[in-house]
Parts: C-alpha cells; sequence; structure tokens
C-alpha cells in the first residue's frame, strides 16, 4: 500500500500556480499560489476554481471554467501543455481562467414552413430569417414571430438588417434565387397575435441569375448584392426621397385599396472581377467590400474606384465569409471542405491561412465573428454542428449539436446567443453564452 | 662538498693521462674510484657506505669510459690480460700478462689495518691511488692533483688554455676586390639546350604514340586461391564456360563402419523399408561392424560409380542466367498524386429523394443545378450548392436519359422516357430566356408531312400539355440523348432501331433525320464533336467517327472489347475513352491511331459510363462494382507527346443494389468535382 501511494505521488507532479481572471467579484478567487498535481486538464482546474470560489462564497454554484496559459487555451493535461509550449513549471504558474464559453441554455425551436437559409442577428431586438419558401420572417424572441416579409418568388438566400437604431421603423434587406433583392420596413416594435404580413417597399433588380449574398453598409445607405452571374451589385436604399414624397402619398392611397406598389431600384454600380458565383459578401467598413466566390478567391474592393485591391486564392470553393476579430481585419472564411480559414491580410504576401479550424466533417455553411470580442467567432457546417471557435486554441469550444440536418446559417444574437437554422425548418436559439 | 660523481671525473683523468705521457702506466679508473673513495675519506672521513654506492656507479661507467679512449702514444700498460673483469683473476696467485707473456705475480696485499695505520702516518698518503689493475700503488704528483681539482670545478684541465681566446680570422677580406675569375661568361649558358628540346620532342611523341603511359600497371594480387571455387573462376573467362559437374554427396557419420547407435535403424524401421516404394527407400542402410577386418566388400560398389556416371552424364549443362530485376522498376514512373490535386476525393453532398435507382445525370452548364432522372419515373433537379430539390416531374416511367441544354440562356431539359423523348422547360433564367424557350417549346405548325414519310412513319413531334413540353414520340426504346454543342440539334439513340437506330433532331425547326450512314452493329451510344461537325457514334464493338459536312466516314476505332457501354469525348476533341462492359477503359488518341493507345483494366464489373471534365485534365468512369474511378487525363498540345494518364482515386460510398452500382458519372463543369448516380437511389458530390 505505501508503494502504491509512493508511485501515486510520483505520477502526479505538483506545480505550484496561481489563479488569476479579469472577472468581476463573486468569480475572484485569492491569489495565492497553490500546488496542484500536474495531470489536471481543464475539468479538473474547473473544478478546483470552483472549489475556491466555494471557499469563499457558500453557495456557490458551479461553472464550468475555461483556462489560458500564456494567452493559450489549455485543452490537455497540463503537463502536457507545459511540455508541448515548452514552459518551465519550476515557477509558479499563472493561469487565468474565464467562463467557458458554451451554451448553457437551449431555446424553444422556431418552426419554419421551409428551410431556414439565412438568419441575421444583428440587431438585439430581433432575428431576422430567410426561408426557402420565399418568406422572410421577423422573431422578437424563440417562438414569438411578428413580421413575415412576403414577396419573394423564390427561395430567400440571404438578408440583412440594414439599420435598427431608428425606434420605429427598421430597415432589412433580402436577396432571393429569384434574381432581385428587396427592401422592407417595419416597425420591430409591433407585438401582435399574428404575425403581421410586410410587402417590400423597394424592389432592387439587376442581377441575371440567383442572388446568393447581401450586406450592408454600416451608415445604412447602401447594400451589396453578390449573385451566381459572377458580379457585385451596389444599390441605394433610400426610397429616392425628391420624388419619393409625392409617390409615397400616392402609395399610401393605392395602399389603402389594398393594393401595394413598389418603386424599383436600379443597381448604383457593379464590382465584375470574379469568375464565378459570388457566394459571400460583407461591407464592414465604408470603403472596403470583401467577396468570397466559388472561383475559390477573396478579394478586397474598394468601394469608390470599383477596383480589388487584393486577391487571396484558397484553393476551394468559399460559401461564406465574415470580416473581424483583432482589430476587425481577420478574414474568416469557409467553403466545400471541412476546414474553416482565416487570413489575416495586413501580412503581406499572405495567402497561406494563419488559422485554420477542421473539426466539421462537411461543408462550412456559415462563419460569423463575435462583435465584441476578437477571439471568437461561430461555424456552422453540413454535417449539422454549429461550432464555437476561439482563436486561442485549435479546439472548438463548443460544439451545438441540435439541428437534425445540415445547417445553412448560423449568427450571433446580443452578443451572448447563437442563432441558426438549417435544412430541419427551426429556427434555433442557443443563449446565455458568456463571452468576454 | 667539492666532490662530484666519479663518473664526471674519470675521462677527466685519462686526458690528464694522456697529456702526462711521461707516466708510465695507464691511470684505471678503479684507481680513481680509489681516488675519490680516498678524497672523501679524506673530507668527512667517516661517509664510509656512501662511497660503496659511488664505487659501483664508477664500475658501470667504466666500459664506457675506455670505449671512448684513444690513446695511440700512451705507454702500454705492464698488465696484459686486456679488458677483461679482474674478479676473473681473483683466486689466482697472479694478475696477469706481462708483454713476454711471464705472471705478474700478486703483490702481498696489506692488511686493512696496517695500511690505514700506514696512511695515518705517512702524510703523502692522500696522494696514493691503488692500480689494481696493475697491482702497484702510484703517487700522484702535484701537477696532476692541481688537474684534478681543476677538472672538479669544471675548468679546463690547464691552467694555459684560454676558452674564451679573441677569434682570429685567418682570410683576408680587405683586399679582394676582383673576381677570382674574371672569364665572360659562356654563351651556352644563355642558349636553351638543343639536346633537351630534342628530348622533349621525343617524350612528346612517345607520349602520343601512347609509347609512354602513365596510369600505374594495374597490381595483381600477390595471393589467391590455389584451391578456390571453380565456378566463380569460370565466370572470369571470356571463352567457353566450364560448368562444374555436380559434386558427390560426402560420407557422413551413418556411412562410418562402426556410427553411433543413434544412427543405427532398429529392425522396425528396417521392415518399414521393405514397405516403401523403391524410390523412396534409403540407399545406405547403416550397418555397425567391430573392426575394420569385418567389412564386407561393399556390394553396390559398381552401381553407385554407374550412377554418378549418369549423374555426370546428365547433369543439365547450360548455366541459368536468372535475371534480377525489382519489379517495382518495371512500374511505369508517374507523377505524383499530390503534384495532379485538384480531383474529387471525399463525398460531401448527397441528393437525397429518389425512390428508385438514378439511371441518369446531368448537370447544368453553369454548374447551378443538376437534373437526375430515376427508375421510378421522376425527373429531379436539384440546387448543387444545398442539395435542395427544386422540381420534379412526375413522368410515369422509368427516366432513362436526362441531358441539359448546352447553352446558359436555354434552360431547357432533353429526358428520354420509354420511347419517347421530352423536352422539358425547366423555368430558370430570367425573363427573357424563359420567353425564348417557351417559344421554342411550342409546335407551331403541325409537322409537314411532306419533309420525309420515311421519318413520319417513326418519329412525331408532339406537344405535351401536362408537362407543357415537347414530345418525341420514337417507334422504339430511346437509350441516349446527345445535345450538340450550339444547343440546336440533338441525337437520340435507339439500340433496337436498326437503319434508323440514330436520329437527329433539330428543335428549332422541329425536324427530325436519320444519320445518313450505313448501320453497323448494334448503337449504344452516339455523340457530337465538341467543336467541329463530326459525330460519334459507339456500338458494341467499336466506334465510328462520321464527318457531318461531307457525309462520310472518317475513321473507325477498332476497340478490341467484347461490348462497349458508354463513350466520352476529351474537349480538346482528339481523344476518345471508351468503357466496356467488362470493366475496361479504352483511351484512344485519333491522331496516333485507330487501336487503344491505352487501355485500362480497372472495374471487375461492368463499366457503366465515362465522363470527361471540361477544363480540367480530369476523366471518370463508374461502374456496377459501386465505386468510381477518376484519373488524371493530360493531353497536351504538343503532338508528340502522348497524353498522360494517372489513376487518382477510387470512389466509394454508394452501395449495390439489384446488382447494379454506380449508374451515371458526370463532372461538375466549372469545379472539380463528380457527381455520381448510383442504383441506392442517391446521388453524391465528390469534392476536392
Amino acid at each position: 500500500m505505501e508503494i502504491d501511494g509512493d508511485t501515486n505521488e510520483d505520477n502526479s507532479r505538483r506545480i505550484q500556480v496561481r489563479f488569476v481572471t479579469k472577472l468581476k467579484a463573486p468569480y475572484k478567487v485569492p491569489t495565492t499560489a497553490i500546488a496542484i498535481p500536474s495531470d489536471l486538464s481543464r475539468l479538473g482546474l474547473s473544478s478546483i476554481v470552483n472549489k475556491l470560489l466555494q471557499a469563499v462564497v457558500s453557495e456557490w454554484k458551479t461553472e464550468p471554467f475555461d483556462f489560458l496559459i500564456n494567452g493559450e487555451l489549455v485543452r490537455m493535461s497540463l503537463e502536457q501543455f507545459l511540455l508541448a509550449k515548452g514552459i518551465s513549471a519550476e515557477k509558479i504558474l499563472e493561469i487565468e481562467y474565464i467562463r467557458a464559453v458554451a451554451p448553457r441554455k437551449e431555446e424553444e425551436p422556431s418552426p419554419h414552413d421551409d428551410w431556414v437559409s439565412a438568419v441575421d442577428g444583428s440587431s438585439p431586438r430581433f432575428i431576422l430569417t430567410g426561408c426557402c419558401d420565399g418568406l422572410g420572417r421577423v422573431w422578437k424572441e424563440a417562438g414569438l414571430c411578428t413580421h413575415i416579409l412576403e414577396g419573394h418568388s423564390d427561395a430567400i438566400s440571404s438578408v440583412s438588417i440594414i439599420n435598427s437604431e431608428a425606434l420605429g421603423s427598421v430597415t432589412v434587406a433580402t436577396a432571393s434565387k429569384d434574381r432581385t433583392l428587396r427592401l422592407w420596413k417595419f416597425d420591430a416594435e409591433d407585438s401582435n397575435d399574428h404575425p403581421a404580413m410586410i410587402r417590400a417597399f423597394k424592389i432592387l433588380r439587376g442581377h441575371n441569375a440567383s442572388v446568393h449574398s447581401v450586406a450592408a453598409k454600416t451608415s445604412g445607405d447602401m447594400v451589396c448584392s453578390g449573385s451566381w452571374d459572377c458580379t457585385i451589385n451596389l444599390w441605394r436604399t433610400n426610397d429616392s426621397d425628391t420624388d419619393g414624397d409625392v409617390v409615397s402619398i400616392k402609395k399610401r392611397k393605392v395602399n389603402s385599396k389594398a393594393e401595394q406598389s413598389q418603386s424599383e431600384g436600379e443597381a448604383v454600380s457593379m464590382l465584375v472581377g470574379h469568375t464565378q458565383c459570388v457566394s459571400s459578401v460583407v461591407w464592414p467598413q465604408h470603403e472596403t467590400i470583401y467577396s468570397a466566390s466559388w472561383d475559390h478567391s477573396v478579394r478586397q474592393w474598394d468601394v469608390e474606384t470599383g477596383k480589388d485591391l487584393s486577391n487571396i486564392f484558397c484553393g476551394k470553393v468559399l460559401n461564406c465569409i465574415d470580416v473581424g476579430g483583432e482589430g476587425s481585419a481577420l478574414i474568416a472564411a469557409g467553403g466545400s471542405d471541412p476546414i474553416l480559414r482565416i487570413w489575416d491580410p495586413r501580412k503581406p504576401g499572405t495567402s497561406a491561412p494563419v488559422f485554420q479550424f477542421s473539426s466539421h466533417s462537411s461543408w462550412i455553411s456559415a462563419c460569423k465573428w463575435h462583435d465584441r470580442s476578437s477571439f471568437h467567432l461561430l461555424s456552422s457546417s453540413y454535417d449539422g454542428k454549429v461550432m464555437l471557435w476561439d482563436l486561442r486554441t485549435a479546439w472548438p469550444l463548443s460544439v451545438l449539436d441540435t439541428h437534425k440536418d445540415k445547417v445553412l446559417c448560423a449568427d450571433w444574437w446580443k452578443g451572448d446567443s447563437v442563432v441558426s437554422g438549417g435544412v430541419d425548418a427551426q429556427l434555433r436559439i442557443c443563449s446565455d453564452i458568456s463571452i468576454p | 662538498m667539492r666532490r662530484t660523481s666519479p663518473r664526471s671525473t674519470t675521462p677527466s683523468l685519462k686526458t690528464m693521462n694522456h697529456q702526462e705521457s711521461q707516466r708510465p702506466e695507464k691511470v684505471n679508473p678503479l684507481e680513481m674510484r680509489d681516488l675519490g673513495f680516498i678524497e672523501s675519506g679524506n673530507n668527512d672521513g667517516l661517509d664510509d657506505n656512501h662511497d660503496q654506492d659511488e664505487l659501483a656507479d664508477s664500475s658501470q661507467s667504466r666500459q664506457a669510459v675506455d670505449e671512448s679512449d684513444s690513446s695511440e702514444d700512451e705507454v702500454a700498460p705492464r698488465n696484459t690480460i686486456g679488458d677483461v673483469p679482474l674478479e676473473w683473476y681473483k683466486d689466482e696467485k697472479h694478475i696477469g700478462y706481462d708483454i713476454a707473456g711471464k705472471k705478474i705475480k700478486k703483490k702481498e696485499r696489506q692488511d686493512k689495518l696496517d695500511s690505514f695505520l700506514a696512511s695515518a702516518d705517512d702524510s703523502k698518503n692522500w696522494r696514493k691511488i691503488y692500480d689494481e689493475y696493475n697491482d702497484e700503488e702510484v703517487e700522484l704528483t702535484k701537477e696532476e692533483t692541481k688537474l684534478i681539482r681543476r677538472l672538479l670545478k669544471g675548468k679546463a684541465p690547464h691552467a694555459e688554455f684560454d676558452p674564451y681566446a679573441p677569434y682570429v680570422d685567418w682570410f683576408k677580406w680587405d683586399d679582394a676586390k676582383h673576381p677570382l675569375s674574371n672569364a665572360p661568361e659562356p654563351k651556352r649558358r644563355f642558349i636553351p639546350s638543343k639536346w633537351e628540346s630534342k628530348k622533349v620532342v621525343e617524350y612528346v611523341r612517345a607520349i602520343r604514340k601512347g609509347l609512354i603511359k602513365f596510369d600505374k600497371p594495374k597490381e595483381e594480387p600477390r595471393l589467391y586461391l590455389l584451391w578456390g571455387d571453380d565456378s566463380s573462376s569460370a565466370d572470369r573467362t571470356k571463352h567457353l564456360a566450364y560448368i562444374p559437374p555436380p559434386k558427390p554427396k560426402l560420407p557422413g557419420h551413418e556411412e562410418s563402419y562402426n556410427p553411433s547407435l543413434e544412427y543405427l535403424p532398429t529392425q522396425e524401421e528396417i521392415n518399414t523399408y521393405q514397405l516403401m516404394y523403391e524410390e523412396d527407400r534409403p540407399k545406405f542402410i547403416p550397418k555397425r561392424f567391430t573392426s575394420f577386418r569385418s567389412i564386407p566388400a561393399y556390394e553396390n560398389a559398381i552401381k553407385d560409380s554407374f550412377e554418378r556416371c549418369l549423374d555426370l552424364y546428365l547433369c543439365p549443362r547450360v548455366r541459368k542466367k536468372r535475371i534480377n530485376i525489382d519489379p517495382e522498376s518495371l512500374k511505369p514512373k508517374l507523377p505524383s498524386r499530390k503534384d495532379l490535386r485538384p480531383y474529387p476525393v471525399t463525398c460531401y453532398l448527397e441528393y437525397r429523394g429518389h425512390e428508385g435507382a438514378v439511371l441518369s445525370i446531368s448537370v447544368e452548364p453553369s454548374g447551378q443545378w443538376i437534373a437526375s432522372g430515376s427508375k421510378d419515373g421522376t425527373v429531379r433537379i436539384w440546387e448543387v450548392e444545398t442539395g435542395r430539390c427544386l422540381r420534379v416531374w412526375e413522368l410515369g416511367e422509368a427516366v432513362q436519359h436526362v441531358a441539359w441544354n448546352p447553352l446558359l440562356e436555354l434552360p431547357i431539359l432533353a429526358v428520354s422516357v420509354g420511347s419517347d423523348v421530352l423536352i422539358l422547360n425547366t423555368g430558370f433564367g430570367n425573363e427573357e430566356q424563359q420567353r425564348k424557350a417557351k417559344e421554342l417549346l411550342q409546335i407551331g405548325t403541325p409537322t409537314s408531312s411532306d419533309d420525309s414519310d420515311d421519318i413520319s412513319s417513326v418519329l412525331s413531334w408532339l406537344q405535351d400539355e401536362k408537362h407543357d413540353c415537347i414530345r418525341l414520340r420514337h417507334f422504339r426504346t430511346v437509350s441516349s440523348i446527345e445535345w450538340h454543342r450550339k444547343g440546336d440539334y440533338l441525337s437520340t439513340v435507339m439500340p433496337a432501331g436498326e437503319s434508323r437506330a440514330i436520329l437527329i433532331h433539330q428543335l428549332s425547326k422541329k425536324l427530325t433525320q436519320r444519320l445518313p450512314f450505313k448501320h453497323h452493329g448494334l448503337p449504344v451510344s452516339s455523340v457530337f464533336h465538341p467543336t467541329r461537325s463530326i459525330f460519334f457514334v459507339a456500338t458494341k464493338k467499336n466506334v465510328r467517327v462520321y464527318d457531318l459536312l461531307r457525309q462520310k466516314l472518317i475513321k473507325k476505332l477498332e476497340t478490341q472489347l467484347r461490348e462497349v457501354s458508354s463513350i466520352a469525348v476529351h474537349p480538346a476533341g482528339d481523344n476518345v475513352i471508351v468503357g466496356s462492359k467488362e470493366g475496361k477503359l479504352c483511351w484512344f488518341d485519333m491522331d496516333l491511331s485507330s487501336k487503344p493507345y491505352k487501355t485500362l483494366k480497372c472495374h471487375p464489373k461492368d463499366i457503366t459510363n465515362v465522363a470527361f471534365h471540361r477544363s480540367y485534365p480530369l476523366f471518370a468512369s463508374c461502374s456496377d462494382d459501386c465505386t468510381a474511378y477518376v484519373f488524371h487525363g493530360m493531353v497536351y498540345a504538343d503532338l508528340n507527346q502522348n497524353p498522360l494518364i494517372v489513376p487518382l482515386e477510387i470512389l466509394r460510398g454508394h452501395t449495390s443494389s439489384d446488382g447494379r452500382g454506380v449508374i451515371d458519372c458526370k463532372f461538375h463543369p466549372r469545379q472539380p468535382w463528380l457527381f455520381t448516380a448510383g442504383a441506392d437511389s442517391s446521388i453524391k458530390l465528390y469534392c476536392h
């Protein structure tokens, strides 16, 4: 028995650690150094921190934590981690702990009539979804649909909230396979028992083939759209104020006759350069549009001149793109393989991605950066999973496996929830994700 | 202490002796030792032991001292025994012989005590040395003692000798103003030597002729195995190889006259030998004899030597040459698969919805949609990107073949159902394209019957109201449809149609004509050339290539296959692949020959379809063994370079159903992706 005890002691060498955190008061533990066995992994560390917290606050509810050593998340046993990173175990190790990024609550699914092909959660007040039956829907919360956007004759492929700051009316844009984009206005505060049917106030025609993606400028006066006809079109969103007023009065009258007329818009300019379908566009800054295409390239466009500034070649068909992260400059894109790639265009001569996340098992359908944290992003895939990623580790933070079939779209909502829609015709919301 | 070791004093004593030649006897080193003894005795009186040691030292060194002696003019010593150890005469009465040969008698030695007393009395005693060699006492003169002292101090023996005398330069340097000889330099010193140059030329010629060789002669190994192996020596010789006779088996322990007991068979074993066949029976049964005398004559002696002769006579006299070749090196050098990327590898998407085997698929020319026809009687259109089924047509009968119109702006689909070919409007495209498509699919006037009654009897253009399309009613089952690249003509193949098996329809004029050539064999499939007005007809045995403009047969490709099942033409038009029902794939280079350039035997079962990629150098074949093979097929613009064919990947994933596996495969027009349609009612997309 004694010998056994001795070997056990040998196997679990002890490391002096000190737990630090940037979290607020109830999460703070005393910053004294303690010795812990070196074979602990994240779970063990988490239970230690929970014990420590319990010593401070008597009725502490156990909470999962994640641990950072030198800015990297611990994803193996401490000993292995220190060996792999070449960190000395002699000194007192400072381990920063953060609340684990994982959904703690899963809300009721919001049923649709067909595949949910697009979702936008950029406004904290509501979720906008696009569906393959051609209807857009506005959800105030899980299961509560307030508006239905009706008018597209084919599946909606992408939706974008143009401005949601204005208290009353909200403007959104939808792109559809019927080669048009439509702009809609509604009052987000409306809440009826039955969802209100909304018609588009403006139809943007000009694409020759199905529109795959729409993105709004941050100021809200323009949108851009990428289409199967290899072009990116820029459109104005304002309903031409000069003559619009007169028309709008007429419209009202017409409206009263229950026969709505819509103004039609033409593209302001066209960005040509892609040789195949433009599958995704984002407009993160005033001047620049990023686009991903089936011709395997990511392009950065200057809106003023219409020239492409840079061209990152990927080798695979790209389906989604988002720009964010550190300095809002990292480009994340996924496509026809299970690898989520992240490029840093600021690095000279970048054709190789700076990060590659490859835990998915099928095509990646959507990727989104978290708007506050520069480390976190999500990706959804045809394998039915939504994964949350942290740039500081190669493993997914958490895998949301709620969908039964392909996930077609996903987005962050309110900063702490993930909304996703897929082939199972459900909009799923996983909430209460603590992201610092 | 002034005393130095006697070793250093002895030679100096000799020199002294040599110079003081008036002295009649040589001073022996042994005297010197005595001198030292005396001296030391004189100086400290008591140190006896120490001096004994010194004594030994000096006797050791004596030999060397005597050798270095050169004393020609020295007076010879009285004793003539020479340089022999004196111990030899220790027990004799005499010490040696004088020059006349008479014995020199030993003197009566004084008692030690007496001599000591005498020395104490005699004040000159310290100068006396006993010469053991000559057996006499010698008294050193004053000069001699001085000399010894000087030597002990390390100075020159003579006081008048100055070791540092000034150097006298005997040569006079000052007056020598002229050289020793004033003769002018001879001319020969300035002229290159004639003989030398002659010799050089001689050597150069000899080298050029090869008379002088610079490389060393090969060194013969000085030692060699005299009784070395004969076989290896036979290899070295250039003449007819000597083949050594087979060696007879050497006798072992059991052949001994008195073998160990374990070699002796028991009686039972000997009995079992009798039951064996004659050939299997051991030739020799060991026996034991107590002595040589009791060994009988060997009864098989003649038989054995006869058999040995037979062995020698019948042994094969031909050396077998074995070629040692690594079988790996016989494989052709193929580029690495990594360098040939991209090509389809993994299945990521699946298009599910059909309820029967999918018999045919076709990809829309832009690659946004694919159409599929199934045994369940439906035609479906799928969105490639998401796998969503967009449209379904219920046709009620198994759909044999579907084909998109190759024009981007004409989104129509040709479908063969039984003996009908339907031209469906897919409803895609913008309004303008839709309007055109609808216009095209209207049969305004009934087909002109005056065109050719021959055709109208076998085919009729009908308007199908239900699906809003054109129905081409054939008289036999249509197995394949192929569009012309301009999207106006399409050819249909009826394998059972005999002379009218292949028809070409013109959509814009709603006209049908039959191929103006004589048919040979059973047609399987037909293809239009991708750029020129050439038409390929694949029959069960071979492929015929017709020029449609000149209306004649250009070429006949001999497939040498049992039954052709499918054909595809390279987008450049000069290469054709043909798949067969025995699982062979033939690649024809039409510029090269009408025989297959390469035949790939890859599938264990029927090849159902073959396909070329439109832009990437890829081709694929799919088979009933539930796999699809992807190959790299590079065709070079340089006519001298043969096409490069590299097998890349085996795509699995489909399951077998009714003995059928993968029925159709088509490449995506823009991406290196492959669609496969399986009998398991699924369509799979393999991506790079």
